[in-house]
């Protein structure tokens, strides 16, 4: 498209403040996106642009199709409408007068695609394409029976909703978006460490890890003892599960006590022992010459440690490992978490179970599960934060329940990663760069819906945030909106920061050189991210309540699909904006006075100064 | 049974070592009568360790238990005062139940009034109705005197007689003290009681409402004993006729005008007709009278509540449950069931049962126009909830705190909701049913769901339901109005009160704040996100002041219309003439529910659709997923519930400091305009604020706040024994809420 450079500032403006995928039945929304469009239009000569197709678009992003269709819409019945195809997105517009329902969803969100009814099947719209979303909802379309009007759309909808299986790139490739950010330079892990204080005396960063040749699924820079040599790391790294050895992730900037994440070590039936792991295991623990033991956390419930040794797994003994404690944390599978996601979607799409609402939320147990994450991680924080002991964390492979628990404690002890930046980084270093596995987990652009590697193990990490920001209104900088827009884009495809299982494979592909990052969009408009009431305080642990008694469905996230449940800005938050507001203008205003009365009166010494004289406590607060 | 407490209610029994500033702090109300006590007990702080435990003196006066110590409270960093009760009191008539255990001779026992105690006792319980549980330990006390202390406690806390409850001592001194004016207090001038004709013709000019008028015929209680002396009927029912229809309603209750919506609707409650074969004639006349009222002539709209609600016992039962869940039990083996076992005391059910029928009850008075009438065996049980809360959703008036009081004068307290019944302030628990904790519950989740709408905090909705357990004031004491002037007026005569003109005596009002709290603590009523009418607010960028809509209430009389002058309605077509078949003349019935259900949907789902005006009508989400529990109310005790530094209250803290700010520079420009150059600043006295900006103050959460603020579960809530065995051994695994009968018998 000739014309994308040109209108590509404003149509990402647009973006930003839409979320992608969002339902708008909003008849100014559709105004304000087709106004300035329309100027734009028509100050071109010559180029003939059907209004009607004025769809968003990213530079690029090019269009594919179109067709009439109805959307068969759960909560308002039928609407016609015209859908457009882009490689990116799938967008709606309702042809009917009485509504300006919007349908925007990029095709990575997209599961799953069936056909629905067949050329013969009868009854009114039975016939058309059913579409399954990873964000909680599901699309239906409604299409004429003659000609096999649907099979373009299957084909175009499949092609461009699962590139992988047509060989095509992700759309995160072709994306041309600039922004004046650069989101790539957020994370820095040798800036990260210094900031932690590292190296220090005690931990060495090294870089054995340079072309991932010890463990490619790790970052290539890593902190280790200072006591461990490179020898060691490699014996250390035969016994445990996919090289993933003990590595640092955080240090208490006081006590010097560690986290330190790896996956299990590889016991086996026989209860095979390596000494090099175990004298490893005890060098972490003299890092604190004070400490007598290790404290290690198995993510997972006893069970499953015990029957992980059949496949050469498990876990520390006590015999082997005589200077540590070890203690399950009951935290289930990605299989587990995956099943109690769907029950949760089957309660709330497109239906709120009313009946016997809160026994239905208990009943898929998602609550549950964010307790222990939460549970989990609050133990090692409190370990860490008093100083009992560093800190081992591992569940099977060290990539899922690991990073969950490893960023959270992280979250709670270090107030540095609740900032918008801080997040960032947090999740770039304990998730991207230590290879959570992104691909596998979301299957971007990846047709095999039912793959058992599927599991919402980030979005259950994002959960247990915003309970935290619920349970803290002041301690985070980021808002709602910052959390809810990371997960839209964990499916989009629109940017390069969640493709991939892993650090190598995104250098092999290229992937900051070739994509946007995310952070990029973020960071470049930061205020609509921000939390109003975010205090900044240094050095205070958050403890959150892990309690049933606290812990929320994330209705905004959740059901927002539905407009019966309403998700109106958050009106504590609004007010509060409109208070600063009006303390601007009223300084503003008095300012104005004061130069007025000092105008009147000649003699200097009686005039004010300025506001910050006036109103001394007025001002120093903030 | 003979009485154990040799102390009786004349005899001034002197407090030993009055001097003592820390006695003075714990006994600052009058005429409060020390009945017995007992020194070195221990008061159990936390759950699971005794070493924070206090060493003190227990006393139990006539209005409450007092535990005096010169401790410092550990763990506690704020403690919210009431001028009335020390940190460690109890009011007697928060008193639920008294368990004492003996725990060598493994022994507990429920005391009741006037009960023996075979054994020494080693330890007190005092369960409270706001869901305390309170534990003392008699290890180093004197046996016989702490037997005695439990014994008064047990005595004291269940008076056989409305007469000896504190507030009758403290108001007869007053007046004896004063020569028999009725100065008791400083009350609340702003608040209106409804105790007079002109606050009834005020209420009626505010609403604009024509048609109606306020009716005397029950002054000194003439007709009815459960009813106010006045009231408010429609204009074209003569006094004669009412006094004719009173007899067939039950308690003669007859209708009562609540409210007028602008478009002339009103909300009107009343009994049930229980004389049948008059019934289908009196509910005509009174229909056709409210249709005459309503300058549209529209029909009316009745609701039974009995039939759509649930009833006093079933909510009662629910209550118990969810107390049982709350606090009683232990806080880990409730955590795996919380959800369900949540759902199943059916509390939040009945909680979204309340706001669902109200709104419903919103969309007939305000788009369909009608006149609504709510109709209940007693009409004072359902109806003070269902009356209050469509109030509240309808007229702003009421989500102010002056509004909110005068409406709970107006349909609790006047209406004649018994609270000495459903509070069981006399422990007599068959009556009893938590009516105005739902109607308090209900208001919060409005508040939850429109913070910026309402005048008041949380923390005002759980001190008031504090408030009706503080047996000093008259307002939550009675079954009517016209008890109190009974039960008074006895008294008076019993103690040589010369009343003069007064009916009754004038008890204080929980509405007169000083008295349990300093101008500095009642700021905390105040709720930072209160949009007032005259506050402005920017709205894309530039401040502009809130303008009265159209339907807002204003205090000024509305012109009539045109077809109504002074009540009289010239339609002939719409009087039905007596003894003209009454059938034809019967209103229209309801449109069948379908289709008003479809209305209701529609008005619900148009109304949600827009942004709310926060002066206008609010309507209650009431799906599963929006009606929440109380934290603040159920788990202020429950230690395990608090999250240190967090909750609500940490962006109130910031919410206020700035809206204190902006007040502050609101004056300061003020002052400018009004030609001063002095720019001084308003003094602190006269900031709304709790939280203000202060120089010394450093940025950041106070260490002080917690979600439970400003309340503290430290020592509030002991639910297993500290030293020894756990009480939960000695109740065999019982998980019920301590119930008489379940103990009774094991002395």
């Amino acid at each position: 498209m000739v014309n994308i450079t040109v209108i590509f500032s404003l149509q990402s403006l647009f973006l930003v403040g839409c979320v992608p995928g969002c339902l708008k039945i909003c008849a100014n929304v559709m105004s304000f996106l087709l106004t300035p469009l329309f100027h734009f239009q028509t100050s071109r000569d010559g180029v003939n642009w059907d209004l009607s197709e004025a769809v968003p678009r990213l530079p690029g992003e090019t269009r594919i199709t179109d067709k009439e269709v109805i959307y068969i819409c759960p909560f308002n019945g039928p609407i016609k409408g015209r859908v457009y195809i882009t490689n990116y997105r799938l967008y709606l517009r309702s042809l009917e007068t009485d509504s300006a329902l919007i349908l925007d969803v990029p095709l990575g969100v997209i599961s799953r695609i069936e056909k629905m009814g067949g050329a013969t099947s009868r009854g009114e719209n039975s016939y058309g394409l059913d579409i399954t979303c990873k964000d909680m909802r599901n699309l239906r379309f409604a299409l004429k029976q003659e000609g096999h009007s649907r099979r373009d759309m299957f084909e175009i909808l499949t092609r461009y909703a699962f590139p992988l299986a047509h060989s095509l790139p992700i759309f995160a490739f072709l994306n041309e978006e600039k922004f004046n950010v650069d989101g790539w330079t957020v994370y820095n892990p040798v800036e990260e460490y210094r900031r932690q204080g590292l190296p220090n005396h005690h931990w060495r960063i090294t870089f054995i890890n340079k072309c991932y040749e010890l463990c490619d699924t790790y970052p290539a820079l890593l902190v280790v003892p200072y006591r461990a040599s490179d020898d060691d790391l490699r014996r250390v790294a035969t016994f445990r599960s996919r090289n993933r050895i003990p590595v640092l992730s955080w240090i208490h900037p006081e006590n010097k006590t560690v986290i330190v994440r790896c996956s299990q070590p590889l016991v086996g039936m026989s209860g095979k022992r390596n000494k090099d792991d175990e004298k490893y295991l005890d060098v972490i623990r003299e890092t604190n010459r004070q400490i007598s033991k290790l404290t290690i956390y198995d993510a997972r419930p006893n069970v499953n440690a015990v029957a992980n040794k059949a496949t050469g797994g498990g876990y520390e003994s006590d015999d082997a490992y005589h200077n540590a404690e070890l203690f399950f944390l009951d935290i289930h599978n990605i299989h587990v978490m995956r099943e109690s996601l769907k029950k949760v979607k089957d309660i709330v799409y497109p239906n709120v179970e009313e009946s016997h609402w809160l026994s239905s939320l208990e009943s898929t147990h998602w609550l549950e599960h964010i307790k222990l994450v939460l549970t989990g991680a609050i133990q090692v924080a409190d370990r860490v934060s008093s100083g009992k002991s560093s800190v081992l964390v591992h569940c099977s492979d060290g990539w899922d329940r690991t990073a969950q628990l490893t960023s959270l404690a992280m979250l709670m002890l270090d107030s540095f990663y609740r900032s918008i930046e801080g997040f960032e980084i947090l999740v770039q270093k304990e998730w991207i760069s230590f290879g959570h596995k992104f691909a596998s987990r979301i299957g971007h652009g990846d047709k095999n819906h039912a793959d058992a590697d599927r599991s919402p193990i980030f979005l259950q990490f994002i959960d247990c945030v915003w309970q935290m920001s619920k349970q803290f209104p002041t301690a985070f900088e980021f808002n709602e909106r910052f959390l809810i827009t990371i997960l839209d884009h964990l499916y989009s495809c629109r940017f390069g920061t969640f493709l991939y299982n892993c650090e190598s494979a995104r250098e092999k592909q290229k992937v900051t050189e070739r994509t946007v990052s995310l952070w990029s969009l973020i960071n470049s408009n930061k205020d609509k991210f921000k939390n109003p009431f975010y205090t900044k305080e240094i050095n205070r642990v958050l403890y959150p309540v892990a309690s049933m008694r606290h812990l929320e469905l994330w209705v905004n996230y959740y059901i927002r699909w539905n407009p019966r449940i309403k998700q109106q800005p958050n009106p504590v938050e609004q007010r509060y904006v409109e208070l600063l507001a009006l303390r601007d203008e009223y300084i503003q205003r008095l300012e104005e006075l004061q130069l007025a009365s000092s105008a009147k009166l000649p003699d200097p010494s009686t005039s004010p100064a300025g506001p910050s004289q006036m109103m001394p406590h007025v001002r120093t607060h903030f | 049974m003979t009485p154990i407490i040799t102390v009786p209610w004349d005899e001034e029994h002197k407090l030993p070592g009055l001097q003592s500033q820390a006695i003075k702090r714990c006994f600052p109300v009058d005429r409060e009568i020390v009945v017995n006590e007992v020194s070195f007990v221990r008061k159990c702080i936390a759950t699971d360790t005794s070493q924070y435990d206090l060493w003190g003196k227990l006393i139990c006066s006539n209005f409450k238990i007092s535990f005096i110590t010169d401790d410092p409270m550990p763990l506690q960093r704020f403690h919210y005062r009431n001028l009335l009760l020390g940190e460690h009191d109890v009011p007697l008539t928060c008193i639920e139940q008294i368990v004492t255990v003996n725990d060598h001779k493994r022994k507990q026992k429920v005391l009741g009034p006037n009960q023996k105690l075979k054994f020494n006792p080693t330890e007190l319980i005092i369960y409270c109705k706001d869901f305390r549980i309170v534990r003392f330990r008699f290890d180093e006390s004197g046996p016989e005197s702490a037997k005695k202390v439990c014994l008064a406690i047990a005595h004291y806390s269940q008076p056989t007689d409305l007469q000896l409850l504190f507030a009758f001592e403290y108001v007869g001194k007053k007046y004896h003290n004063s020569g028999g004016s009725g100065a008791v207090g400083g009350s609340n001038q702003k608040t209106p009681f409804f105790e007079t004709y002109s606050d009834w013709d005020r209420e009626i000019k505010r609403t604009g409402a024509s048609g109606w008028r306020v009716c005397s015929i029950n002054e000194g209680y003439m007709i009815s004993t459960c009813l106010p002396e006045y009231f408010v009927v429609p204009s074209s029912l003569a006094d004669q006729d009412l006094k004719i229809f009173s007899h067939s309603f039950v308690g003669r209750r007859m209708p009562l005008w609540c409210w007028s919506h602008s478009n002339g609707s009103a909300l009107v409650r009343m009994a049930l007709i229980k004389d049948v074969l008059q019934q289908r004639k009196i509910d005509q006349r009174i229909c056709n009278a409210i249709t005459k009222s309503h300058p549209q002539r529209s029909d009316v709209y009745k609701s039974d509540l009995d039939k759509t609600l649930p009833n006093i016992q079933e909510i009662q039962a629910a209550f118990v449950k969810l107390k049982q869940l709350c606090v009683n039990e232990p806080f880990e083996e409730t955590e795996e069931k919380w959800l369900s076992s949540l759902e199943n005391t059916r509390w939040l059910e009945y909680v979204r049962a309340f706001l669902k029928h109200s709104a419903e009850l919103v969309y007939i008075l305000e788009s369909r126009h009608l006149s609504v009438v709510l109709q209940e065996e007693e009409g004072r049980d359902l109806s003070c909830i269902v009356a209050s809360l469509v109030q509240v959703m309808l007229d702003p008036h009421f989500r102010t705190i002056t509004g909110f009081q005068s409406l709970i004068q107006k349909e609790w307290v006047m209406a004649g909701y018994q609270f000495l019944d459903r509070c069981n302030h006399l422990k007599r628990s068959e009556k009893e049913s938590p009516l105005f904790l739902l109607f308090l519950d209900a208001t919060w989740q409005l508040l939850e769901q429109y913070p910026a709408a309402f005048e008041f905090s949380e923390t005002y909705l759980a001190v008031l339901y504090d408030s009706t357990r503080i047996s000093l004031f008259g307002t939550f004491l009675f079954n009517s109005p016209h008890q109190r002037v009974k039960q008074s007026t006895e008294f008076a005569i019993s103690k040589n009160i010369q009343l003069g003109d007064e009916k009754g005596l004038k008890f204080p009002s929980v509405w007169d704040w000083s008295l349990q709290f300093t101008a500095k603590d009642r700021t905390l009523f105040h709720n930072p996100l209160y949009i007032g009418k005259s506050t402005p607010c920017i709205q894309n960028g530039s401040v502009k002041s809130f303008k009265r809509t159209k339907k807002s209430y204003s205090s000024t009389l509305r012109g009539m219309p045109g077809s109504l002058r002074n009540g009289i309605i010239s339609d002939p077509d719409l009087v039905p003439r007596r003894n003209s078949l009454i059938l034809k003349a019967k209103p229209d019935p309801p449109p069948p529910p379908t289709s008003q259900d479809h209305g209701a949907e529609q008005y619900f789902r148009e109304w949600f659709s827009k942004p709310a005006d926060l002066h206008g009508v609010i309507l209650p989400h009431v799906s599963g997923t929006h009606v929440k529990l109380w934290k603040l109310c159920y788990f202020r005790w429950v230690p395990e519930a608090q999250i240190h530094l967090g909750g609500f209250i940490t962006a109130f803290h910031k919410l206020s400091l700035l809206a204190d700010e902006v007040d502050a520079l609101s004056r300061t420009l003020r002052q400018h305009r009004a030609g001063s150059l002095d720019a001084g600043h308003a003094g602190p006295d006269e900031s709304r604020m709790y939280f203000r900006v202060s120089a010394h103050a450093t940025p950041g959460t106070p260490d002080f706040l917690s979600s439970a603020f400003p309340f503290s579960p430290v020592g509030n809530l002991c639910r297993r024994s500290i030293s020894g065995t756990p009480l939960s051994k000695f109740l065999s695994g019982a998980k019920i809420w301590l119930s008489t009968e379940t103990l009774a018998n094991e002395d």
